[in-house]
C-alpha cells in the first residue's frame, strides 16, 4: 500500500513541487490544501498516513492547524516545511505537536530522507 | 513569617536550614568570607531553634531577615572588599542569640546535602549521558535540538540538556548536544531511537559515572559501554523503542514531571520585539498608503495581499504584547514582609490577603504599579488601619485586615486595595480642602460623601495633621492618581466610616495602544487620546469673540463648558476660515473643557511611544506615534492641556467647577 499524503501550502508552486517529489517517489497524494481551515477538514476527511505543512497560511496557521490535528488524531504524522529564518515558528509548531520539519528551498532526496525516518521505513 | 504565625514544623526548619546551608556551601567554595561567617552564625541560630519547642519570638525572626537581607546585600555588592563592622556586629547578635538556646542533638550530625536545582528523578534510576551531534546541512538546529528533546523526554525524566534548543537557534548545523537521562530504557534502545531522528549525525549513549547508587534487590545497568554509531547502520532500526521488555517496569510517566517548556527572555529583548512589531505594523500602514497611488486593478490585488500581512502582523504584535503579561504575583510577592515590617514599626497587627495574584498585567504597567501600590498599602496601614485599642473599642478585632486583589473586567484590569480601619472623614477633608484654598465653603458643602473622598486627591489635602515615620503626611495621594493615569487608568475612592476604605485602580490591559482622534491645526496634525474625549461638537464662536480668542464658553449637554484656540495655545497659526469650526471636549477629573481645532481628520489606532528630549518638556504633549504615511504625530496630553487652560493648575484652585450651569 502506497503511503497517502496531504500537502498543505498556500502556494501552488511549493504544491506542486511537492506533489512531483512524493508522486515519483511511489507515494500517493490523497489531497491537497491552500489554508489552515482547509487542511483541518481535509485531514478528517481523508486520514492521511502524513501530512506537509506550510506554516504561514490565510485564515489558520500551520501551527494552529497541526495542533487541531494531533488534536483529532495524536498519532498524526504533520511535517512543517519552512522558509529560512522562521525556526521559532518551527519551534512553536514542534510544541503544538509536528513531528518533524523540512526547510525550503529543499531537494527532493532531504524531503524523502526526512518523510521516511518519521513513518518508520 | 510562618514562624511567627504557626508552631513551625520540623520540615519548614530543614528547608530554611538547607538553604542557609547550600549559600554557605557555595559562598565557601568562591571564598567569600563574608558571607560564609553570616551563613554560619544563622545556620547555627537556625539549628537551635528548630530544637526550641516554644513559639518563636519576634525578635529572633527579626534577626533571620536581618540576616537574609545582610545576605542579599553581601551578594549584590561582592566586589567591594572591606570590612564592614556592621556584618561583625550581626555576626555577634546571631550567635548570642544561638548562644541562649540549647544546643540539639542534631546539630552534631552532618547538615543535610544542598538541594540540587535541576528536575529530580528517583534516584534508583539508572542515568544516561548522552551526546548527539547534530548533521551539518542542520538548517534549524534549534528545532533539530527540541526534537531531539522531546524524544528523550518521552524515554525517562532528562536532567540536563546543554546547550538548550534555545541556546542554538539560528546556530550552524554540526551542534554537539550532551545530555543527562534518568530512565530505565536501555542504552541501545535510547541510542536507536535518537538515530532514527532526521538530521541526526552521531549518537553516544553511555552510563552515567557518578550515578547515584542503585538500590538493594533492583538489576544492576548494564556496564559503561560508549556506543558510536553512524546513522546508516541503524536505518532500519524503528523510531520508538517497543515500550515493554520482559520484566522491565515501564518508564516513568514525564508528562507528570515535565514543567511546561519555558525560556528565559530579557526584558529588554522583549521591549525591542515589540518595538519591531509595531515598526512592522507602521510598514504595512505605510504600504497599503502606497498601494491607494496605484491604478485600481493593481491596488485591488496588492490591497488584499496587504491585508493578510497586516493581519499577521497585528496577530505577532498581539503575541508579543502577551508574552509580556506578568503576574499581578511580582508586585505583591514582597508585600507580606513589607507589611509584616510597616505593622511591626506602626506597632499593629495587620493580616494581608492577596486576591487574584496570577492575573496578568503588561510589564510597563507592573513596572509602573509598583509605588502606587507601596504608597496605597503604607497609607492604608498608617492612616487606614486604627492601633489595636481603638479597633478594640470600636467592636473591631485588634487584627487590622488588609486586602490587596486583582481582577480582570472584560479590557481592563481592577485592582484595589482595601483596609477594615476606620474609614475616610468626609467633614474633614471638606474643612481641609477648603483651609488650602482648592475650593469655597459653599463648593465644599455641596459636594457629597463620595465626591470630598476624591478631594484626597488634591494636591495638600491630607486627613491627619500629624506626619509620620511610615507616610508622611499623606502627600502623595495626588502622584498616585497622577501615575494611574498616565497609564491610562483611573482611581477612585470607597469609604464608609467606621468599616474601611478601598482604593479602586482601574486600568488598561496595556499601554502602547491607543485610540486617537486625528485633529488639524494650523496645518499640523495632532493625536487626541479618544478616552478624555467626550464628544465633538461645531460651534461658531467668531461671531461673539472672533478670531484669537482664549477663552469663551460653549453649551455641551446642558451645561455651560470653557472652550480654548488649540492654535492659540500652542501658538500656531489658525488656518480655519471664520465661521463655525470643530470642537473636542474633553474631560479630566470630572472637569471639562473644549478646545477648537481647525478639523477633525479621523481616527487611528496607534503604538504610543514616550517623547524625546527636548519634546518631553513641551507641556501639553503625551508621546508621539507614527502615521500610515510615516509621519510623525504627536499625541496631545488632555490634562497637560487643561494646566495649560488654567482649569486644572494644581496650585491654585479650579475656577471652573464641574456644575457652573
Amino acid at each position: 500500500m502506497p503511503k497517502r499524503v496531504l500537502i498543505v501550502d498556500d502556494a501552488l508552486f511549493m504544491r506542486n513541487t511537492l506533489r512531483d517529489i512524493f508522486s515519483s517517489a511511489g507515494f500517493t497524494v490523497a489531497g491537497e490544501a491552500d489554508d489552515g481551515v482547509q487542511a483541518v477538514n481535509l485531514f478528517r476527511e481523508l486520514k492521511p498516513d502524513l501530512v506537509t505543512m506550510d506554516i504561514v497560511m490565510p485564515y489558520k496557521s500551520g501551527i494552529d492547524a497541526t495542533r487541531e490535528i494531533v488534536q483529532l488524531d495524536p498519532n498524526a504524522v504533520v511535517v512543517m516545511c519552512s522558509a529560512l529564518g522562521q525556526e521559532s515558528l518551527v519551534m512553536e509548531a514542534i510544541e503544538a505537536g509536528a513531528t518533524d520539519f523540512i526547510v525550503k528551498p529543499f531537494r527532493g532526496e532531504d524531503v524523502l530522507a526526512v518523510v521516511k525516518k518519521v513513518l518508520g521505513e | 513569617m510562618r514562624l511567627e504565625q504557626e508552631p513551625p514544623a520540623a520540615p519548614l526548619w530543614d528547608s530554611i536550614f538547607r538553604r542557609m546551608h547550600s549559600v554557605k556551601g557555595s559562598a565557601a567554595t568562591l571564598g567569600f568570607s563574608r558571607i560564609v561567617d553570616i551563613a554560619h552564625a544563622a545556620e547555627n541560630l537556625i539549628a537551635r531553634l528548630k530544637g526550641k519547642q516554644a513559639k518563636i519570638e519576634r525578635a529572633e525572626v527579626d534577626l533571620l531577615f536581618a540576616a537574609t537581607d545582610a545576605l542579599v546585600k553581601e551578594i549584590v555588592k561582592l566586589d567591594k572588599k572591606e570590612d564592614d563592622e556592621r556584618t561583625i556586629t550581626l555576626v555577634d547578635r546571631l550567635a548570642k542569640a544561638a548562644q541562649a538556646l540549647p544546643d540539639p542533638a542534631l546539630a552534631a550530625t552532618r547538615p543535610p546535602a544542598p538541594t540540587p536545582v535541576m528536575p529530580t528523578a528517583d534516584p534508583s534510576l539508572p542515568r544516561l549521558d548522552v551526546s548527539v551531534v547534530l548533521s551539518k546541512t542542520c538548517a534549524a538546529p534549534g528545532a533539530r535540538a527540541l526534537i531531539v528533546q522531546r524524544k528523550l523526554k518521552a524515554m525517562g525524566t532528562l536532567l540536563e540538556m546543554e546547550p538548550t534548543p534555545a541556546q542554538l537557534m539560528q546556530q550552524k548545523g554540526g551542534a554537539r548536544i550532551a545530555a543527562l537521562l534518568a530512565t530505565l530504557t536501555v542504552t541501545d534502545e535510547v541510542r536507536e531511537a535518537l538515530v532514527a531522528l532526521p538530521e541526526v549525525e552521531q549518537v553516544e549513549v553511555r552510563i552515567a559515572p557518578v550515578a547515584r547508587p542503585v538500590e538493594e534487590g533492583r538489576p544492576l545497568p548494564p556496564p559503561p559501554v560508549p556506543i558510536i554509531s553512524p546513522p546508516q547502520a541503524s536505518m532500519r532500526g524503528h523510531p520508538t523503542p517497543p515500550p515493554v521488555r520482559g520484566l522491565t517496569p515501564p518508564p516513568i510517566e514525564p508528562d507528570d514531571l515535565r514543567p511546561e517548556p519555558t525560556v528565559r527572555v530579557r526584558a529588554e529583548a522583549l521591549d525591542q520585539l515589540l518595538d519591531q512589531a509595531a515598526d512592522v505594523m507602521h510598514g504595512i500602514a505605510r504600504l497599503r498608503e502606497a498601494a491607494k497611488r496605484l491604478p485600481e486593478h493593481v491596488a485591488a490585488r496588492l490591497e488584499g495581499e496587504i491585508d493578510r500581512l497586516r493581519r499577521t502582523a497585528r496577530e505577532l504584535h498581539g503575541r508579543v504584547m502577551t508574552a509580556r503579561l506578568t503576574p499581578f504575583s511580582s508586585l505583591t510577592e514582597r508585600l507580606p514582609r513589607a507589611v509584616r515590617d510597616l505593622a511591626h514599626r506602626l506597632e499593629k497587627t495587620i493580616e494581608l490577603e492577596v486576591h487574584g495574584a496570577d492575573v496578568e498585567l503588561d510589564r510597563t504597567i507592573i513596572e509602573a504599579l509598583g509605588d502606587p501600590l507601596s504608597h496605597l498599602v503604607r497609607n492604608a496601614a498608617d492612616h487606614g488601619l486604627e492601633d489595636p485599642q481603638a479597633r478594640e473599642r470600636a467592636g473591631k478585632p485588634g487584627r487590622g485586615k488588609l486586602t490587596l486583589s486583582a481582577r480582570r473586567e472584560r479590557d481592563k484590569v481592577v485592582v484595589e486595595v482595601q483596609d477594615d480601619g476606620r474609614g475616610m472623614d468626609a467633614a474633614a477633608l471638606r474643612r481641609k480642602a477648603v483651609k488650602s484654598a482648592a475650593m469655597t465653603q459653599e463648593a465644599a458643602d455641596a459636594l457629597s460623601d463620595d465626591a470630598a473622598y476624591e478631594l484626597a486627591f488634591l494636591p495638600g489635602v491630607s486627613t491627619r495633621d500629624d506626619a509620620t515615620e511610615v507616610s508622611g503626611r499623606g502627600v502623595g495621594l495626588d502622584a498616585v492618581q497622577r501615575k494611574v493615569e498616565s497609564l491610562g487608568g483611573k482611581v477612585s475612592i470607597r469609604s464608609a466610616a467606621g468599616k474601611g476604605t478601598t482604593f479602586v485602580l482601574e486600568l488598561p490591559l496595556s499601554v502602547s495602544m491607543a485610540n486617537l482622534l486625528l485633529v488639524q491645526v494650523g496645518g499640523e496634525l495632532y493625536g487626541v487620546p479618544l478616552h478624555r474625549v467626550l464628544l465633538t461638537t461645531e460651534y461658531d464662536l467668531s461671531a461673539r469673540g472672533g478670531e484669537g480668542f482664549e477663552a469663551r464658553s460653549l453649551v455641551v449637554m446642558g451645561e455651560l463648558v470653557r472652550a480654548y484656540g488649540l492654535a492659540k495655545l500652542f501658538g500656531l497659526p489658525s488656518l480655519a476660515p471664520p465661521g463655525p469650526r470643530p470642537f473636542v471636549v474633553m474631560e479630566v477629573d470630572g472637569l471639562r473643557f473644549a478646545v477648537s481645532v481647525d478639523r477633525l481628520v479621523g481616527q487611528e489606532e496607534a503604538v504610543l511611544k514616550p517623547l524625546f528630549p527636548p519634546l518631553d518638556r513641551v507641556r501639553g504633549l503625551a508621546g508621539v506615534t507614527v502615521l500610515g504615511n510615516g509621519r510623525p504625530l504627536l499625541v496631545l496630553d488632555p490634562r497637560g492641556l487643561a494646566e495649560m487652560c488654567g482649569i486644572h493648575d494644581p496650585s491654585k484652585p479650579a475656577p471652573a467647577a464641574k456644575g457652573a450651569a
